[in-house]
């Protein structure tokens, strides 16, 4: 994404903030809605927008789960993998998931590209457990192993989305 | 078992309240045009104070003398921030009032600033929230149109204004200091306290940072005034709570109580459905994972701030999670010392390197390759994270491990004498049958 459009992004809401700081997280979140994840000339980008370094941008942008500096799949597909999750079968989904897609237990892209699956702390569906979230689309649940390959399917059929909001 | 719904008021109107219309309806803004117009700010935060409210996001501190505490003569902005972070495992509750009754804590938002001198108001909301974002988002930008945001709110001369902050997955960032560095776009590492928020705090700003149950409870207060909450329950702990159950319950959900006038066994058995037929409660995290955990000898305890200290562990943030006799505690006490080490933020030595080798040492137990001296290395590396680090995330992790080691040292014992912790049978979701 180019550093314009991103500046676009953040003009509106620049009198909203104290310091200009503040604009880099949503300006990250914001770029990396065109791809899904975030290249080192995205990051260059943001920092000619909010005016902080290229390196600044960049510590900012690794200390966050849902900012990805690697590829991913199309979809991110998150399996909630704490306590409420796991009393009520999470692990068992998350394993025959990847078995299923053919990654590690430890998480991965599916050989197509199409789909990265990760483990995911508390997603707050803990009514809904065992649950999972794709992006930052809402969470689903209750899952089952069947279910949530049934999920992915979905997905791999369905048109990739305008914007990347994970 | 009294439920009150003063916080999911969209509970007691028996829909949700997502427009203006349908908000103000169900008695919605009225304390707003009560505050602004009749009342000084500092009755405001008077009712606050004398209502007894505390903090709902975990730690339970006075919200009236929380508020208090910001400087009365500050040149400076000051900012009221709501932490929508809401992470804690077991913890949902946030998610339902932003979902069905945004504009309540838009209100007691505007309230809150109205009461310590602020002009502007960011709640911070989790990443994964996204979608309940675009809701908050939606009813922010209608509470403008309608006149309860923005410059001379309900013509009463007073301006002020709520800004959206959404966060990319990182449970520490509901820590407050935590927070607060990640709204200035920054590493979301906690700081140093002192000083607190309430002197300085977002921009080295004076701030009250409180959380969306805590702020939602405010307009009925002013409604209703500050004696009706303080007679809710027992004197240091009046009011209502929202405490969420989840795991192996029968019917998971949020449930809106009195506090002191609700046991455990009535969440859990009569709210909840109780666990499944011919099973015992096991083990129960109460206030979120960041707390002592309890036992079935614990069920009558009532729920309220100082009960269930008198049983050695925390209210917390309402986060029920119930696990049955079917549950391993040992992996369970591993899952969460799994979380807490993903979640370090790597800021302090003993909590970074504590949550790691804690981890490790729960996991060589659950593979049989323990050793009976793993429990008090455990214990010796307890007593070098607690008070040495600089937030609650650290003392977060200590507490369920420790108490479950209390607790269900037996079953830590047989897992390193019988080889390991076995994986038990979850308990599966009621789902169709084509489905499973």
């Amino acid at each position: 994404m180019t550093a314009d459009q991103i500046r676009a992004h953040i003009d509106p809401i620049r009198h909203e903030f104290a310091e200009p700081r503040s604009l880099v997280l949503p300006a990250l979140k914001f770029a990396q809605t065109e791809k899904g994840h975030l290249t080192r000339e995205d990051l260059e980008a943001v920092s000619a927008a909010t005016g902080f370094s290229a390196a600044f941008v960049e510590s900012v942008a690794s200390f966050y789960d849902r900012l990805y500096l690697e590829p991913t799949g199309t979809r991110v597909v998150s399996v909630c993998v704490t306590l409420s999750c796991m009393l009520r079968g999470a692990d068992e989904v998350w394993e025959r998931l990847c078995d299923r897609e053919g990654v590690s237990h430890h998480g991965g892209t599916t050989g197509d590209g199409r789909i990265t699956i990760q483990e995911a702390q508390c997603l707050g569906y803990c009514d809904r457990a065992p649950c999972i979230q794709v992006d930052a689309d809402e969470t689903v649940g209750p899952m089952t192993p069947e279910s949530a390959g049934q999920l992915v399917d979905d997905l791999r059929v369905a048109p990739a989305p305008d914007e990347f909001w994970r | 078992m009294p439920i009150l719904n003063s916080v999911y008021r969209h509970r007691e109107a028996g829909h949700v309240l997502t427009d203006v219309a349908a908000y103000r309806e169900a008695g919605g803004f009225d304390a707003l045009h009560t505050a602004l117009g009749d009342m000084e700010p500092d009755d405001l935060l008077y009712v606050f104070h004398r209502s007894g409210l505390r903090g709902r996001g975990g730690a339970g501190f006075p919200m009236g003398r929380k508020a208090s505490f910001l400087p009365k003569d500050a040149k400076l902005a000051k900012y009221v921030v709501c932490n929508a972070d809401e992470s804690e495992p077991g913890t949902f509750k946030d998610r339902e009032i932003i979902q069905m009754n945004p504009f309540q804590l838009i209100e007691g938002i505007v309230l809150a600033g109205y009461a310590i001198g602020a002009e502007r108001g960011y709640i911070y909301i989790r990443g994964e929230y996204e979608f309940q974002a675009r809701i908050l988002q939606a009813a922010i930008a209608a509470a403008r149109d309608a006149g309860f945001l923005g410059t001379d709110i309900a013509r009463s001369g007073f301006t002020f204004d709520i800004t959206l902050y959404r966060g990319a997955g990182a449970y520490i960032c509901g820590e407050e200091t935590g927070l607060l560095e990640s709204l200035e776009g920054k590493r979301g590492q906690p700081r140093l306290k002192p000083p607190f928020p309430a002197v300085a705090g977002l921009y080295s700003s004076p701030t009250l940072i409180n959380n969306v149950e805590t702020l939602s409870a405010l307009p009925p207060i002013v409604t209703r005034g500050a004696d009706w909450y303080a007679a809710l329950g027992p004197e240091k702990s009046p009011g209502s709570k929202i405490f969420s159950v989840s795991g192996h319950v029968t019917r998971p959900g949020n449930y809106e109580i009195i506090l002191g006038q609700t046991t455990l066994r009535e969440l859990i058995f009569e709210h909840a459905g109780g666990v499944r037929d011919g099973r015992r409660v096991k083990a129960i995290w109460v206030g979120g994972s960041s707390v002592p955990v309890l036992g079935e000898q614990h069920l009558d305890t009532p729920l309220d701030y100082e009960s269930l200290n008198a049983v050695g562990t925390f209210l917390g943030s309402g986060g029920c999670i119930v696990m049955d006799d079917s549950g391993c505690i040992v992996r369970s006490t591993l899952r969460l010392a799994s979380f807490y080490k993903h979640e370090s933020c790597g800021k302090c030595t003993p909590c970074r390197e504590g949550t790691t080798w804690m981890e490790r040492i729960l996991q060589r137990i659950v593979d049989g390759e323990g050793r009976m001296e793993d429990l008090q290395l455990l214990e010796s590396i307890f007593g070098r994270i607690s008070g040495k680090v600089l937030c609650a995330l650290a003392e977060g992790a200590v507490a369920p491990i420790s108490s479950a080691i209390k607790l269900f040292r037996e079953d830590f014992v047989a897992a390193i004498e019988q080889g390991g912790a076995l994986r038990p049978e979850p308990m599966w979701p009621e789902a169709p049958a084509e489905a499973r």
